[in-house]
């Protein structure tokens, strides 16, 4: 798995790539948890390029999303690939992950 | 030997995209559906995971053997550890509407496989057999909506 974390339009967006499993999920953690701890919100992730993840990485992200919420912070994702977003629907984090088909879209909402 | 494969690897996070690989070539040599394939190699790659987290304790030196058949009848995976007793019991998984992290990968493996059950014959650690009946690719997807 690849992180590169950027700017755009002066928004955070974590632009994922490759597999997120227990093997990566942790620094995956670790990078979103360091956005976190300066309350940055929102931030975008962008799981574009991401061709698998598993339950630790769904993990990772249901952690983060519980974090900001306490000081109300927004966590949305966009760019899901059909098989993630699969699994995104088989747990139900559809209804709690705000979901674009691009940050253009989020922007617009 | 025949139809089957068998694959050891240490308790290491780091061989699960082995697992997920080797299992994805035995999907496809069973016939399976894109779909499915993705299913059954997510349902592989939780139940080794699990073996790391709570059979092994995070443990990375120890063993996992996973092997495929495929028969007749379907796709079998075997899963044997020498960790900690499982508790079969206690393998609820959460509410999928609770939306919390943690809990989700029993429903994973669940979903992709009808049969799920730990071998009380085994002594020392377990043996997970997980069996996906064969189906026509229609009802792969319709057991999907």
């Amino acid at each position: 798995m690849k992180i590169e974390i950027g700017d755009y339009k002066g928004l955070t967006v974590i632009a994922l790539s490759g597999e997120i499993d227990m093997y990566s999920s942790p620094e995956l953690r670790e990078e979103m948890m360091t956005l976190i701890k300066q309350k940055i919100s929102p931030v975008f992730v962008n799981l574009k390029d991401v061709t698998y993840i598993d339950s630790s990485g769904i993990a990772t992200f249901v952690e983060g999303l519980k974090i900001m919420m306490r000081y109300s912070g927004s966590l949305k994702f966009i760019s899901i690939p059909e098989g993630i977003m699969e699994i995104f629907n088989f747990s139900k984090l559809d209804k709690v992950f705000e979901i674009y088909r691009n940050i253009d879209d989020a922007l617009g909402n | 030997m025949k139809d089957s494969a068998v694959i050891m690897i240490p308790s290491h996070p780091k061989f699960l995209s082995v697992i997920r690989a080797v299992t994805f070539k035995m999907c496809e040599l069973s016939d399976m559906d894109n779909s499915a394939i993705e299913d059954v190699k997510l349902a592989v790659d939780e139940a080794c995971s699990n073996i790391i987290k709570h059979a092994y304790k995070g443990d990375t030196n120890k063993k996992i053997i996973v092997r495929f058949k495929m028969t007749c009848k379907g796709f079998e995976v075997i899963i044997d550890d020498d960790g900690l007793k499982a508790q079969p019991a206690l393998m609820e998984g959460r509410r999928l509407d609770d939306i919390r992290p943690g809990g989700l990968g029993i429903h994973l493996i669940k979903r992709a496989f009808d049969v799920y059950a730990f071998d009380d014959k085994k002594k020392k650690g377990n043996r997970l057999r997980l069996i996906r009946n064969r189906k026509g690719k229609n009802e792969d997807r319709d057991r999907r909506l």
